[in-house]
Protein backbone atom coordinates (compact mmCIF):
# COMPACT_ATOMS: atom_id res chain seq x y z
CA UNK A 1 0.00 0.00 0.00
CA UNK A 2 2.64 2.42 1.11
CA UNK A 3 4.91 1.60 -1.84
CA UNK A 4 1.99 1.95 -4.27
CA UNK A 5 1.40 5.44 -2.91
CA UNK A 6 5.06 6.26 -3.39
CA UNK A 7 4.96 4.93 -6.94
CA UNK A 8 1.96 7.09 -7.87
CA UNK A 9 3.53 10.10 -6.19
CA UNK A 10 6.77 9.66 -8.10
CA UNK A 11 4.82 9.30 -11.34
CA UNK A 12 2.81 12.47 -10.66
CA UNK A 13 5.91 14.47 -9.73
CA UNK A 14 7.80 13.23 -12.79
CA UNK A 15 4.93 14.24 -15.05
CA UNK A 16 4.72 17.65 -13.40
CA UNK A 17 8.48 18.20 -13.64
CA UNK A 18 8.44 17.23 -17.32
CA UNK A 19 5.67 19.72 -18.12
CA UNK A 20 7.26 22.37 -15.93
CA UNK A 21 10.59 22.15 -17.77
CA UNK A 22 9.17 21.78 -21.28
CA UNK A 23 9.39 25.52 -22.09
CA UNK A 24 13.10 25.56 -21.19
CA UNK A 25 13.81 22.33 -23.04
CA UNK A 26 11.85 23.50 -26.07
CA UNK A 27 13.79 26.77 -26.26
CA UNK A 28 17.01 24.78 -26.02
CA UNK A 29 15.95 22.56 -28.93
CA UNK A 30 14.87 25.58 -30.97
CA UNK A 31 18.29 27.15 -30.45
CA UNK A 32 19.84 24.10 -32.17
CA UNK A 33 17.44 24.04 -35.11
CA UNK A 34 17.66 25.27 -38.65
CA UNK A 35 14.54 27.27 -39.58
CA UNK A 36 13.18 24.36 -41.61
CA UNK A 37 13.18 22.22 -38.43
CA UNK A 38 12.07 25.02 -36.11
CA UNK A 39 8.83 25.57 -38.03
CA UNK A 40 7.97 21.96 -38.77
CA UNK A 41 4.47 20.74 -37.92
CA UNK A 42 4.20 18.44 -36.07
CA UNK A 43 7.04 19.78 -33.92
CA UNK A 44 10.27 17.88 -34.41
CA UNK A 45 12.17 16.17 -31.64
CA UNK A 46 14.68 14.54 -33.96
CA UNK A 47 16.74 16.75 -36.27
CA UNK A 48 20.35 17.43 -37.04
CA UNK A 49 21.44 20.00 -34.47
CA UNK A 50 23.58 23.03 -35.21
CA UNK A 51 25.46 25.35 -32.89
CA UNK A 52 25.71 28.07 -35.52
CA UNK A 53 23.03 30.26 -33.91
CA UNK A 54 24.77 30.12 -30.55
CA UNK A 55 27.93 31.24 -32.26
CA UNK A 56 26.24 33.85 -34.40
CA UNK A 57 24.29 35.57 -31.64
CA UNK A 58 27.27 36.13 -29.33
CA UNK A 59 29.74 37.15 -32.02
CA UNK A 60 27.99 38.69 -34.99
CA UNK A 61 24.84 40.02 -33.28
CA UNK A 62 26.70 41.93 -30.61
CA UNK A 63 25.43 39.98 -27.61
CA UNK A 64 29.00 39.73 -26.42
CA UNK A 65 29.05 43.44 -25.70
CA UNK A 66 25.61 43.26 -24.02
CA UNK A 67 27.04 40.54 -21.80
CA UNK A 68 29.92 42.83 -20.88
CA UNK A 69 27.42 45.59 -20.07
CA UNK A 70 25.36 43.24 -17.92
CA UNK A 71 28.43 42.03 -16.05
CA UNK A 72 29.79 45.53 -15.42
CA UNK A 73 26.47 46.70 -14.05
CA UNK A 74 25.76 43.59 -11.96
CA UNK A 75 29.23 43.38 -10.43
CA UNK A 76 29.22 47.08 -9.59
CA UNK A 77 25.80 46.66 -7.99
CA UNK A 78 27.19 43.90 -5.78
CA UNK A 79 30.37 45.79 -4.89
CA UNK A 80 28.48 48.90 -3.79
CA UNK A 81 25.22 47.48 -2.52
CA UNK A 82 26.46 44.69 -0.27
CA UNK A 83 28.86 46.77 1.88
CA UNK A 84 26.30 49.56 2.28
CA UNK A 85 23.55 47.07 3.08
CA UNK A 86 25.73 45.14 5.51
CA UNK A 87 26.62 48.29 7.46
CA UNK A 88 23.01 49.42 7.63
CA UNK A 89 21.81 45.91 8.45
CA UNK A 90 24.29 45.72 11.30
CA UNK A 91 23.19 49.07 12.67
CA UNK A 92 19.53 48.06 12.53
CA UNK A 93 20.25 44.69 14.16
CA UNK A 94 22.19 46.24 17.07
CA UNK A 95 20.57 49.59 17.67
CA UNK A 96 18.09 49.86 20.54
CA UNK A 97 16.77 53.18 19.30
CA UNK A 98 13.00 53.55 19.18
CA UNK A 99 13.33 54.73 15.56
CA UNK A 100 14.58 51.33 14.52
CA UNK A 101 11.17 49.73 13.92
CA UNK A 102 9.75 52.58 11.80
CA UNK A 103 12.92 52.57 9.68
CA UNK A 104 12.65 48.82 9.09
CA UNK A 105 9.00 49.02 8.08
CA UNK A 106 9.71 52.07 5.98
CA UNK A 107 12.29 50.05 4.06
CA UNK A 108 9.74 47.29 3.58
CA UNK A 109 7.29 49.83 2.18
CA UNK A 110 9.98 51.13 -0.17
CA UNK A 111 10.55 47.62 -1.43
CA UNK A 112 6.86 47.48 -2.36
CA UNK A 113 7.02 50.65 -4.49
CA UNK A 114 5.66 50.17 -7.97
CA UNK A 115 8.91 50.60 -9.85
CA UNK A 116 7.15 52.15 -12.79
CA UNK A 117 6.41 55.13 -10.52
CA UNK A 118 10.15 55.61 -9.96
CA UNK A 119 10.94 55.00 -13.62
CA UNK A 120 9.35 58.28 -14.68
CA UNK A 121 11.35 60.64 -12.42
CA UNK A 122 14.47 58.52 -12.99
CA UNK A 123 14.18 59.05 -16.71
CA UNK A 124 13.51 62.79 -16.41
CA UNK A 125 16.36 63.30 -13.93
CA UNK A 126 18.85 61.16 -15.84
CA UNK A 127 17.89 62.98 -19.01
CA UNK A 128 18.38 66.39 -17.41
CA UNK A 129 21.76 65.35 -15.99
CA UNK A 130 22.89 63.78 -19.27
CA UNK A 131 23.13 60.35 -17.64
CA UNK A 132 21.03 58.35 -20.10
CA UNK A 133 23.06 55.51 -21.60
CA UNK A 134 25.70 55.58 -18.85
CA UNK A 135 26.71 52.74 -16.55
CA UNK A 136 26.44 55.23 -13.70
CA UNK A 137 22.68 55.70 -14.05
CA UNK A 138 22.06 51.96 -14.23
CA UNK A 139 24.32 51.14 -11.29
CA UNK A 140 22.95 53.87 -9.03
CA UNK A 141 19.36 52.87 -9.68
CA UNK A 142 20.08 49.16 -9.19
CA UNK A 143 21.94 49.80 -5.94
CA UNK A 144 19.07 51.92 -4.66
CA UNK A 145 16.27 49.50 -5.46
CA UNK A 146 18.42 46.71 -4.02
CA UNK A 147 19.11 48.42 -0.68
CA UNK A 148 15.93 47.52 1.24
CA UNK A 149 16.37 43.85 0.35
CA UNK A 150 20.06 43.72 1.24
CA UNK A 151 19.52 45.55 4.53
CA UNK A 152 16.71 43.22 5.63
CA UNK A 153 18.63 40.12 4.60
CA UNK A 154 21.87 41.16 6.29
CA UNK A 155 20.01 42.25 9.39
CA UNK A 156 18.50 38.76 9.70
CA UNK A 157 22.02 37.32 9.75
CA UNK A 158 23.38 39.89 12.24
CA UNK A 159 20.48 39.27 14.61
CA UNK A 160 21.69 35.66 14.92
CA UNK A 161 25.14 36.76 16.11
CA UNK A 162 25.21 36.82 19.93
CA UNK A 163 25.62 40.26 21.47
CA UNK A 164 28.26 38.86 23.80
CA UNK A 165 30.65 38.75 20.85
CA UNK A 166 30.42 42.52 20.41
CA UNK A 167 30.82 43.11 24.13
CA UNK A 168 33.85 40.86 24.43
CA UNK A 169 35.47 42.67 21.49
CA UNK A 170 34.76 46.05 23.13
CA UNK A 171 36.32 44.89 26.37
CA UNK A 172 39.38 43.87 24.33
CA UNK A 173 39.60 47.50 23.23
CA UNK A 174 38.02 47.40 19.78
CA UNK A 175 36.27 50.54 18.61
CA UNK A 176 32.84 50.29 16.98
CA UNK A 177 34.25 49.98 13.48
CA UNK A 178 36.64 47.21 14.53
CA UNK A 179 33.84 45.37 16.33
CA UNK A 180 31.86 45.39 13.10
CA UNK A 181 34.61 44.81 10.58
CA UNK A 182 36.97 42.47 12.39
CA UNK A 183 34.70 40.55 14.73
CA UNK A 184 31.07 40.41 13.60
CA UNK A 185 31.41 40.61 9.81
CA UNK A 186 33.53 37.44 9.49
CA UNK A 187 30.82 35.53 11.36
CA UNK A 188 28.15 36.46 8.80
CA UNK A 189 30.20 35.54 5.74
CA UNK A 190 27.46 33.17 4.48
CA UNK A 191 25.06 36.11 4.66
CA UNK A 192 27.41 38.24 2.58
CA UNK A 193 27.60 35.50 -0.04
CA UNK A 194 23.80 35.21 -0.23
CA UNK A 195 23.43 38.99 -0.40
CA UNK A 196 26.07 39.17 -3.12
CA UNK A 197 24.41 36.47 -5.21
CA UNK A 198 20.96 38.00 -4.95
CA UNK A 199 22.30 41.48 -5.69
CA UNK A 200 24.07 40.12 -8.75
CA UNK A 201 20.87 38.44 -9.90
CA UNK A 202 18.95 41.69 -9.48
CA UNK A 203 21.47 43.55 -11.60
CA UNK A 204 21.60 40.80 -14.18
CA UNK A 205 17.83 40.31 -14.46
CA UNK A 206 16.50 43.84 -14.02
CA UNK A 207 14.47 44.95 -17.01
CA UNK A 208 12.35 48.07 -16.50
CA UNK A 209 15.06 50.52 -15.44
CA UNK A 210 17.52 49.06 -17.91
CA UNK A 211 14.93 49.50 -20.65
CA UNK A 212 14.50 53.16 -19.80
CA UNK A 213 18.01 54.22 -18.80
CA UNK A 214 20.26 52.23 -21.12
CA UNK A 215 21.15 53.07 -24.69
CA UNK A 216 23.19 51.62 -27.51
CA UNK A 217 26.38 51.76 -25.42
CA UNK A 218 25.06 50.26 -22.19
CA UNK A 219 22.25 47.94 -23.27
CA UNK A 220 22.03 44.95 -20.93
CA UNK A 221 21.10 41.41 -21.94
CA UNK A 222 17.42 41.47 -20.86
CA UNK A 223 16.78 44.63 -22.90
CA UNK A 224 18.62 43.22 -25.90
CA UNK A 225 16.78 39.91 -25.85
CA UNK A 226 13.42 41.63 -25.39
CA UNK A 227 14.13 43.63 -28.55
CA UNK A 228 14.86 40.47 -30.49
CA UNK A 229 11.65 39.21 -28.99
CA UNK A 230 9.63 36.55 -30.67
CA UNK A 231 7.80 38.87 -33.05
CA UNK A 232 9.65 37.94 -36.17
CA UNK A 233 9.65 34.17 -36.46
CA UNK A 234 12.76 34.34 -38.65
CA UNK A 235 14.77 35.23 -35.52
CA UNK A 236 13.49 32.40 -33.34
CA UNK A 237 16.57 30.23 -33.42
CA UNK A 238 18.83 33.24 -32.84
CA UNK A 239 16.84 34.59 -29.92
CA UNK A 240 16.42 31.10 -28.45
CA UNK A 241 20.21 30.73 -28.54
CA UNK A 242 20.60 34.07 -26.76
CA UNK A 243 17.89 33.18 -24.24
CA UNK A 244 19.57 29.89 -23.33
CA UNK A 245 22.92 31.66 -22.91
CA UNK A 246 21.43 34.40 -20.73
CA UNK A 247 19.80 31.77 -18.56
CA UNK A 248 23.08 30.09 -17.62
CA UNK A 249 24.74 32.54 -15.17
CA UNK A 250 21.65 32.84 -12.91
CA UNK A 251 21.18 29.07 -13.09
CA UNK A 252 24.75 28.32 -11.99
CA UNK A 253 24.74 30.98 -9.28
CA UNK A 254 21.48 29.75 -7.82
CA UNK A 255 22.67 26.16 -7.73
CA UNK A 256 25.75 27.43 -5.94
CA UNK A 257 23.61 29.28 -3.40
CA UNK A 258 21.11 26.45 -3.03
CA UNK A 259 21.60 26.02 0.69
CA UNK A 260 20.60 29.61 1.37
CA UNK A 261 17.99 29.97 -1.34
CA UNK A 262 14.95 30.05 0.91
CA UNK A 263 16.50 32.59 3.21
CA UNK A 264 17.41 34.85 0.30
CA UNK A 265 14.03 34.46 -1.39
CA UNK A 266 12.16 35.42 1.76
CA UNK A 267 14.51 38.24 2.79
CA UNK A 268 15.50 36.31 5.86
CA UNK A 269 11.93 35.80 7.05
CA UNK A 270 12.09 32.01 6.61
CA UNK A 271 15.29 30.39 7.73
CA UNK A 272 15.37 27.33 5.53
CA UNK B 1 31.74 52.28 26.18
CA UNK B 2 28.37 53.82 26.81
CA UNK B 3 25.27 52.72 24.98
CA UNK B 4 24.85 56.24 23.65
CA UNK B 5 28.27 56.10 22.06
CA UNK B 6 27.37 52.87 20.30
CA UNK B 7 24.08 54.33 19.10
CA UNK B 8 25.94 57.25 17.56
CA UNK B 9 28.23 54.80 15.77
CA UNK B 10 25.21 52.88 14.46
CA UNK B 11 23.84 56.08 13.02
CA UNK B 12 27.08 56.49 11.07
CA UNK B 13 26.83 52.91 9.83
CA UNK B 14 23.35 53.66 8.57
CA UNK B 15 24.29 56.92 6.90
CA UNK B 16 25.68 55.81 3.49
CA UNK B 17 22.73 53.54 2.80
CA UNK B 18 20.28 56.14 4.07
CA UNK B 19 21.79 58.72 1.71
CA UNK B 20 21.38 56.42 -1.28
CA UNK B 21 17.79 55.60 -0.36
CA UNK B 22 16.97 59.25 0.26
CA UNK B 23 18.56 60.61 -2.91
CA UNK B 24 17.76 57.83 -5.36
CA UNK B 25 14.43 56.53 -4.03
CA UNK B 26 12.68 59.04 -1.81
CA UNK B 27 13.56 62.19 -3.72
CA UNK B 28 12.40 60.77 -7.08
CA UNK B 29 9.25 59.53 -5.38
CA UNK B 30 8.58 63.04 -4.10
CA UNK B 31 9.33 64.42 -7.54
CA UNK B 32 6.85 61.98 -9.11
CA UNK B 33 4.16 63.06 -6.66
CA UNK B 34 4.97 66.70 -7.50
CA UNK B 35 4.78 65.98 -11.25
CA UNK B 36 1.41 64.34 -10.83
CA UNK B 37 -0.11 67.80 -10.24
CA UNK B 38 1.17 69.14 -13.56
CA UNK B 39 0.31 68.86 -17.19
CA UNK B 40 3.71 67.98 -18.55
CA UNK B 41 4.74 66.37 -21.80
CA UNK B 42 8.28 65.06 -21.83
CA UNK B 43 10.35 67.23 -24.13
CA UNK B 44 7.45 69.66 -24.51
CA UNK B 45 6.87 73.06 -22.96
CA UNK B 46 7.26 73.77 -19.27
CA UNK B 47 4.98 71.96 -16.83
CA UNK B 48 1.69 73.69 -16.07
CA UNK B 49 0.13 73.27 -12.64
CA UNK B 50 -3.34 71.76 -12.93
CA UNK B 51 -4.03 70.64 -9.37
CA UNK B 52 -5.88 67.34 -9.20
CA UNK B 53 -6.93 67.29 -12.86
CA UNK B 54 -4.69 64.33 -13.73
CA UNK B 55 -6.31 62.33 -10.96
CA UNK B 56 -9.89 63.25 -11.80
CA UNK B 57 -9.38 62.59 -15.48
CA UNK B 58 -7.76 59.22 -14.74
CA UNK B 59 -10.47 58.16 -12.31
CA UNK B 60 -13.24 59.07 -14.74
CA UNK B 61 -11.47 57.32 -17.62
CA UNK B 62 -12.80 53.84 -18.36
CA UNK B 63 -9.33 52.77 -19.53
CA UNK B 64 -7.99 53.25 -15.97
CA UNK B 65 -10.84 51.26 -14.46
CA UNK B 66 -10.29 48.54 -17.05
CA UNK B 67 -6.58 48.43 -16.17
CA UNK B 68 -7.49 48.25 -12.48
CA UNK B 69 -9.93 45.41 -13.14
CA UNK B 70 -7.34 43.55 -15.24
CA UNK B 71 -4.75 44.01 -12.51
CA UNK B 72 -7.07 42.61 -9.86
CA UNK B 73 -8.15 39.66 -12.02
CA UNK B 74 -4.57 38.76 -12.93
CA UNK B 75 -3.27 39.23 -9.37
CA UNK B 76 -6.03 37.25 -7.63
CA UNK B 77 -6.14 34.44 -10.21
CA UNK B 78 -2.40 33.98 -10.57
CA UNK B 79 -1.59 34.21 -6.86
CA UNK B 80 -4.39 31.74 -6.03
CA UNK B 81 -3.35 29.35 -8.79
CA UNK B 82 0.34 29.46 -7.95
CA UNK B 83 -0.40 28.93 -4.27
CA UNK B 84 -2.49 25.82 -4.98
CA UNK B 85 0.05 24.41 -7.42
CA UNK B 86 2.98 25.43 -5.23
CA UNK B 87 1.46 23.87 -2.13
CA UNK B 88 0.50 20.65 -3.90
CA UNK B 89 4.00 20.21 -5.29
CA UNK B 90 5.63 21.09 -1.96
CA UNK B 91 3.46 18.54 -0.17
CA UNK B 92 4.23 15.93 -2.82
CA UNK B 93 7.96 16.54 -2.45
CA UNK B 94 7.63 16.38 1.32
CA UNK B 95 5.87 13.01 1.10
CA UNK B 96 8.48 11.63 -1.28
CA UNK B 97 10.57 8.96 0.48
CA UNK B 98 13.77 10.15 -1.20
CA UNK B 99 14.91 12.45 -3.97
CA UNK B 100 12.80 15.38 -2.76
CA UNK B 101 15.75 17.75 -2.80
CA UNK B 102 16.71 17.03 -6.41
CA UNK B 103 13.12 17.26 -7.60
CA UNK B 104 12.71 20.55 -5.73
CA UNK B 105 15.78 22.00 -7.44
CA UNK B 106 14.65 20.90 -10.90
CA UNK B 107 11.22 22.40 -10.41
CA UNK B 108 12.75 25.63 -9.19
CA UNK B 109 14.39 26.34 -12.54
CA UNK B 110 11.47 28.34 -14.02
CA UNK B 111 11.88 30.82 -11.18
CA UNK B 112 15.63 31.27 -11.72
CA UNK B 113 15.41 32.15 -15.38
CA UNK B 114 15.79 35.88 -16.09
CA UNK B 115 12.17 37.19 -16.17
CA UNK B 116 12.33 38.49 -19.73
CA UNK B 117 13.83 35.22 -20.91
CA UNK B 118 11.18 33.22 -19.04
CA UNK B 119 8.48 35.32 -20.69
CA UNK B 120 10.02 34.54 -24.09
CA UNK B 121 10.03 30.82 -23.26
CA UNK B 122 6.32 31.17 -22.60
CA UNK B 123 5.83 33.09 -25.80
CA UNK B 124 7.43 30.30 -27.79
CA UNK B 125 4.99 27.88 -26.20
CA UNK B 126 1.88 29.92 -26.88
CA UNK B 127 2.77 31.79 -30.08
CA UNK B 128 0.16 31.37 -32.79
CA UNK B 129 0.79 28.64 -35.33
CA UNK B 130 4.51 28.07 -34.70
CA UNK B 131 4.39 27.78 -30.92
CA UNK B 132 4.85 24.31 -29.43
CA UNK B 133 1.29 24.06 -28.13
CA UNK B 134 -0.27 25.08 -31.43
CA UNK B 135 2.08 22.77 -33.28
CA UNK B 136 1.01 19.83 -31.12
CA UNK B 137 -2.69 20.66 -31.26
CA UNK B 138 -2.87 21.22 -35.02
CA UNK B 139 -0.96 18.03 -35.73
CA UNK B 140 -3.66 16.05 -33.94
CA UNK B 141 -6.37 17.99 -35.74
CA UNK B 142 -7.49 20.39 -33.02
CA UNK B 143 -7.84 24.05 -33.95
CA UNK B 144 -6.19 25.95 -31.09
CA UNK B 145 -7.54 29.22 -29.76
CA UNK B 146 -5.63 32.40 -30.45
CA UNK B 147 -3.74 32.33 -27.13
CA UNK B 148 -2.19 35.78 -27.27
CA UNK B 149 -4.58 37.43 -29.71
CA UNK B 150 -7.95 36.74 -28.09
CA UNK B 151 -8.68 39.00 -25.08
CA UNK B 152 -9.88 36.29 -22.68
CA UNK B 153 -7.24 33.75 -23.71
CA UNK B 154 -4.49 36.36 -23.53
CA UNK B 155 -5.44 37.07 -19.91
CA UNK B 156 -5.48 33.35 -19.17
CA UNK B 157 -2.09 32.91 -20.84
CA UNK B 158 -0.60 35.68 -18.73
CA UNK B 159 -1.98 34.07 -15.59
CA UNK B 160 -0.45 30.75 -16.65
CA UNK B 161 2.91 32.35 -17.48
CA UNK B 162 2.96 34.13 -14.12
CA UNK B 163 2.11 30.85 -12.40
CA UNK B 164 4.87 29.04 -14.25
CA UNK B 165 7.35 31.56 -12.92
CA UNK B 166 6.13 31.94 -9.35
CA UNK B 167 4.62 28.59 -8.31
CA UNK B 168 8.23 27.33 -7.86
CA UNK B 169 8.86 30.17 -5.40
CA UNK B 170 5.81 29.07 -3.38
CA UNK B 171 6.93 25.44 -3.60
CA UNK B 172 10.43 26.19 -2.36
CA UNK B 173 9.32 28.24 0.63
CA UNK B 174 6.45 25.94 1.62
CA UNK B 175 8.66 22.86 1.21
CA UNK B 176 11.16 24.45 3.58
CA UNK B 177 8.30 25.19 5.95
CA UNK B 178 7.07 21.59 5.85
CA UNK B 179 10.54 20.30 6.56
CA UNK B 180 10.97 22.68 9.47
CA UNK B 181 7.64 21.61 10.97
CA UNK B 182 7.61 19.66 14.19
CA UNK B 183 7.30 16.19 12.66
CA UNK B 184 5.87 14.71 15.86
CA UNK B 185 2.62 16.64 15.24
CA UNK B 186 2.25 14.83 11.94
CA UNK B 187 2.94 11.46 13.53
CA UNK B 188 0.47 12.12 16.34
CA UNK B 189 -2.18 13.14 13.80
CA UNK B 190 -1.51 10.00 11.78
CA UNK B 191 -1.93 7.88 14.90
CA UNK B 192 -5.25 9.63 15.55
CA UNK B 193 -6.31 8.48 12.11
CA UNK B 194 -6.14 11.85 10.38
CA UNK B 195 -5.12 11.28 6.77
CA UNK B 196 -5.16 13.07 3.46
CA UNK B 197 -7.35 16.13 3.37
CA UNK B 198 -8.04 16.29 7.12
CA UNK B 199 -4.32 16.18 7.84
CA UNK B 200 -3.66 19.03 5.44
CA UNK B 201 -6.51 21.31 6.45
CA UNK B 202 -6.55 20.65 10.21
CA UNK B 203 -2.88 20.15 10.99
CA UNK B 204 -0.52 21.32 8.29
CA UNK B 205 -2.15 24.56 7.15
CA UNK B 206 -2.59 25.88 10.72
CA UNK B 207 1.01 24.98 11.55
CA UNK B 208 2.34 26.72 8.43
CA UNK B 209 0.06 29.73 8.73
CA UNK B 210 2.78 32.37 9.23
CA UNK B 211 4.70 31.14 6.19
CA UNK B 212 1.56 30.83 4.08
CA UNK B 213 0.50 34.38 4.94
CA UNK B 214 4.01 35.57 4.18
CA UNK B 215 4.18 34.08 0.69
CA UNK B 216 0.64 35.19 -0.14
CA UNK B 217 1.35 38.73 1.04
CA UNK B 218 4.67 39.13 -0.75
CA UNK B 219 3.39 37.62 -3.99
CA UNK B 220 0.27 39.78 -3.98
CA UNK B 221 2.29 42.97 -3.52
CA UNK B 222 4.77 41.99 -6.21
CA UNK B 223 2.10 40.85 -8.64
CA UNK B 224 0.35 44.24 -8.53
CA UNK B 225 3.44 45.99 -9.85
CA UNK B 226 4.67 43.25 -12.16
CA UNK B 227 5.75 44.35 -15.60
CA UNK B 228 8.23 42.10 -17.43
CA UNK B 229 6.00 39.14 -18.33
CA UNK B 230 3.08 41.20 -19.63
CA UNK B 231 5.37 43.58 -21.52
CA UNK B 232 7.02 40.70 -23.39
CA UNK B 233 3.99 38.44 -23.83
CA UNK B 234 1.25 40.80 -24.94
CA UNK B 235 2.48 44.35 -24.36
CA UNK B 236 -0.98 44.93 -22.84
CA UNK B 237 -2.74 43.80 -25.99
CA UNK B 238 -4.63 42.84 -27.99
CA UNK B 239 -5.73 46.48 -27.90
CA UNK B 240 -5.91 47.14 -24.18
CA UNK B 241 -7.28 43.69 -23.31
CA UNK B 242 -4.48 42.73 -20.90
CA UNK B 243 -3.42 46.21 -19.90
CA UNK B 244 -2.67 46.51 -16.17
CA UNK B 245 -2.04 49.59 -14.05
CA UNK B 246 1.70 49.13 -14.58
CA UNK B 247 1.67 48.70 -18.36
CA UNK B 248 -0.83 51.57 -18.71
CA UNK B 249 1.52 53.78 -16.70
CA UNK B 250 4.36 52.74 -18.99
CA UNK B 251 2.31 53.60 -22.10
CA UNK B 252 1.27 56.97 -20.63
CA UNK B 253 4.79 57.88 -19.57
CA UNK B 254 7.02 56.47 -22.27
CA UNK B 255 4.81 56.22 -25.35
CA UNK B 256 2.40 59.13 -24.94
CA UNK B 257 5.07 61.03 -22.96
CA UNK B 258 2.36 62.44 -20.64
CA UNK B 259 4.62 62.19 -17.60
CA UNK B 260 2.34 64.21 -15.32
CA UNK B 261 -0.59 61.90 -15.89
CA UNK B 262 1.61 58.81 -15.77
CA UNK B 263 2.97 59.93 -12.39
CA UNK B 264 -0.57 60.35 -11.11
CA UNK B 265 -1.40 56.79 -12.16
CA UNK B 266 1.80 55.58 -10.46
CA UNK B 267 0.77 57.37 -7.27
CA UNK B 268 -2.67 55.75 -7.44
CA UNK B 269 -1.01 52.33 -7.83
CA UNK B 270 1.21 53.03 -4.84
CA UNK B 271 -1.87 54.04 -2.84
CA UNK B 272 -3.55 50.77 -3.81
CA UNK B 273 -0.51 48.76 -2.72
CA UNK B 274 -0.21 50.61 0.59
CA UNK B 275 -3.94 50.13 1.20
CA UNK B 276 -3.62 46.40 0.57
CA UNK B 277 -0.54 46.23 2.77
CA UNK B 278 -2.15 47.99 5.73
CA UNK B 279 -5.32 45.97 5.26
CA UNK B 280 -3.35 42.75 5.23
CA UNK B 281 -1.15 43.63 8.18
CA UNK B 282 -4.04 44.74 10.38
CA UNK B 283 -6.07 41.68 9.33
CA UNK B 284 -3.20 39.40 10.28
CA UNK B 285 -2.69 41.25 13.57
CA UNK B 286 -6.35 41.04 14.50
CA UNK B 287 -6.55 37.33 13.77
CA UNK B 288 -3.20 36.40 15.22
CA UNK B 289 -2.86 38.72 18.18
CA UNK B 290 0.14 37.61 20.12
CA UNK B 291 1.03 35.02 17.54
CA UNK B 292 2.79 37.36 15.20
Amino acid sequence: MKSRHQFLLILALLAFTAINLTPVFWAFLTSLKQPVDAFAIPPKLVFSPTLMFHYEVWTERGFWSFLVNSLVVSVATVVISVPLGAMAGYALARSRSRHRQPVLFGLLAVRMFPQILLAIPFFIMANALGLIDTYFALIVSFVAINQPFTIWLMRSFFVDVPLELDQAARIDGCNEWQVFFKVVLPVVKPGLVVAAIFSFLLGFNEFLFALILSGSGTKTLPVAIAEYGGEDVAYWSISAAAAIGIMLPPLLLTLFAQKHLVRGMTVGAVKG
Amino acid sequence: MSIRKSERAYLLFLLPSALVVAVVLLFPLGYAVYLSFFRYFMGGENPAFIGLDNYTSLLSDSRTLWALLNTLVIVVASVALQFVVGFAVAYGLFRLARGGGVAATLNFIPHIVTPVVGALFMKWMFAGRWGLIDGLLTSVGITPPNWLGDPAWATATIILADTWRFAPFMTLVLYAGLQAMDQSILEAAAVDGAGGWALISRVIVPALKPIILFVLAIRTMDAVRYFDIIYVLTGGGPGTATETLTTYTYVLGFRALEVGKASALGVLTLALILLMMTGLVSWIYRRERGDF
